[in-house]
């Protein structure tokens, strides 16, 4: 599976060039859907003849005229909670298997007008729960790096298809870490973007207040080139920002001397202590940001449990609330898990809500204070490498904190950047943190390591047989 | 420490959310609720009554035209 994936600014600098063209590019990734999907389940929905109607176009235009974008006949998936026009967006649930939108969400539709060669829908956990999930309509995404292992949710297919190189980057949503996750299980790059930097329009929601919609790729600079595509006001978002789109790409490359770092050391070192190779991990990267100039700097908040009961609570509420309908009368419906979710929602009051509402501004206050005079901050991703599929408890958000629900919490950006592989050969990440609307510093702090470390240069072995 | 739910308030809570368990699914769910009300209070803090939430309602420029 090694053998010649480009990244997508590679891809994009051969087409300009007429060296690449869109429809080899896009027959390599249906190549290795059919040599692989069956045994990594990234894919719900193909959309192979399409995609290479929209390469032959892609083509034809790039030849007349040059690429309009980066993406221009770049293989791209989207995850199948996202509404595409005449193409089924069945959420992975026994409830929308017939559903077939009348228009595009607008991130489709950008993605779209980007040039992209669209490969088809990819597959999550139900509405975008967390998984695994053994029971929808069509199986869980395995990892490609071990198929017995778990890719993290709910962007599984998109984490094991940029990872497996059946795309080059893909369309995550994040309500927890959903993006980040398996980013992180899968050893790519994603980047859950500010909060109403990218617009929800047309995505299904898994709880409103804390839904991101992001970029997947294999390096922050294709994020970059990605996010670039996907970020502007819509109107058809209520929570849609209302700012200038800066140029992702326009930093990257010039070094992060004197940057500030800080670590949010008890996350991960006291909160919820991370295994010796996360941390070892979590090592390399300031020892790198250290090594090209940064100054790293210790950062305190509030324990981690704090952020997670505030996302948690406020998560459990707002998904109840989006699927009180159906919760009533189609309950048996929904798989086991999604269903057990949904029944939380009865026992958080209206009162327990507001209070998590009201401490999340304080939560937010505080980092934006801890924040001041620091460009990024670190910590953990996942405490380890990511565990057999069948071995995750299933109420695992009352069992432990997520690293990632801080920044849910709090909307602002946050990126799962790969920092090696564990004991099982599989890869470990770290997460990078920036201010609101400062995904270009993100972006070019995780794209300064990745050029430093070795880590962009090993993809995921041919999958054994999935159990 | 939250009180544990007892099954009245348990089974009232379930009818007033519509949601029809089977006796299974209620089992395990009693399981968790001790870790739903931890949650709840662990979101509770001195702040006194004028601290507003995270989202609170305002005009826009459009709004008022």
């Amino acid at each position: 599976m090694t053998a010649a994936i480009p990244t997508i600014a590679a891809a994009a600098r051969q087409i300009a060039a007429r060296q690449l063209s869109p429809i080899e590019l896009t027959k390599a990734c249906l190549d290795r859907v059919h040599a692989l999907d069956n045994r990594l389940h990234a894919f719900v929905h193909l959309t192979e003849e399409r995609a290479l109607a929209e390469a032959r176009a892609a083509e034809a235009a790039i030849m007349a005229g040059g690429p309009k974008t980066p993406l221009h006949g770049i293989p791209i998936g989207l995850k199948d909670i996202v509404d595409t026009k005449g193409i089924p967006t069945t959420c992975q649930s026994k409830l929308l298997q017939e559903n077939i939108p009348d228009a595009d969400a607008t991130c489709a539709e950008k993605l779209a007008a980007a040039g992209s060669v669209l490969m088809g829908k990819l597959t999550t956990h139900e509405f975008a729960d967390g998984g695994p999930s053994f029971d929808l309509p069509k199986p869980p995404a395995r990892n490609p790096w071990n198929t017995e292992h778990f890719t993290a949710g709910s962007s599984s297919g998109t984490g094991a298809a940029v990872a497996s190189g059946m795309i080059l980057c893909g369309i995550g949503t994040d309500t927890g870490g959903s993006i980040r996750g398996p980013a992180a299980y899968c050893g790519i790059a994603g980047l859950k973007p500010t909060y109403g930097l990218v617009s929800r329009a047309g995505v299904a929601p898994a709880a409103f207040s804390l839904d991101h919609i992001g970029p997947m790729a294999w390096t922050a600079e294709d994020c970059a080139i990605m996010l670039q595509a996907l970020a502007g006001h819509d109107p058809r978002d209520p929570a849609s920002a209302k700012r200038p789109v800066p140029d992702y790409r326009a930093a990257l490359g010039a070094g992060i001397k004197g940057a500030k770092v800080g670590v949010i050391h008890h996350f991960h070192e006291t909160d919820h202590k991370v295994g010796e190779e996360t941390q070892r991990g979590i090592s390399v990267a300031v020892e790198t940001f250290r090594g090209l100039g940064a100054e790293i700097r210790e950062v305190q908040l509030s324990p981690l449990q704090d952020w997670h009961a505030c996302g948690s609570l406020i998560s459990i509420v707002e998904r109840a609330a989006a699927y009180e309908e159906w919760s009533r009368t189609r309950l048996p419906d929904f798989s086991e898990r999604m269903r057990t979710r949904l029944m939380l929602g009865a026992f958080v009051s209206g009162v327990d809500y507001l209070q998590a509402v009201r401490r999340r501004r304080e939560l937010r206050d505080e980092l934006k204070k801890a924040m001041a005079g620091l460009e990024i901050v670190l910590t953990a991703v996942f405490p380890n490498e990511a565990p057999p599929i069948d071995a995750l408890p299933k109420w695992d958000v009352f069992q432990q904190p997520s690293f990632m629900m801080p920044f849910n919490v709090a909307g602002y950006p946050a990126m799962s950047v790969c920092s090696g592989f564990g004991a099982g050969g599989l890869p470990i990440a770290f997460q990078l943190v920036g201010k609101p609307f400062q995904e270009a510093t993100v972006l070019r702090i995780a794209d300064a390591f990745e050029k430093a470390t070795p880590f962009r240069d090993r993809r995921p072995p041919a999958p054994g047989p999935t159990p | 420490m939250p009180t544990p739910i007892d099954d009245a308030a348990f089974e009232y809570l379930l009818a007033r959310a519509g949601l029809t368990l089977t006796d299974a699914e209620k089992l395990e769910l009693k399981t968790v609720c001790d870790g739903i009300a931890a949650m709840a209070e662990r979101v509770r803090k001195q702040r006194g009554r004028m601290a507003e939430p995270a989202l609170t309602y305002g005009f826009n420029e459009e709004d008022v035209q």
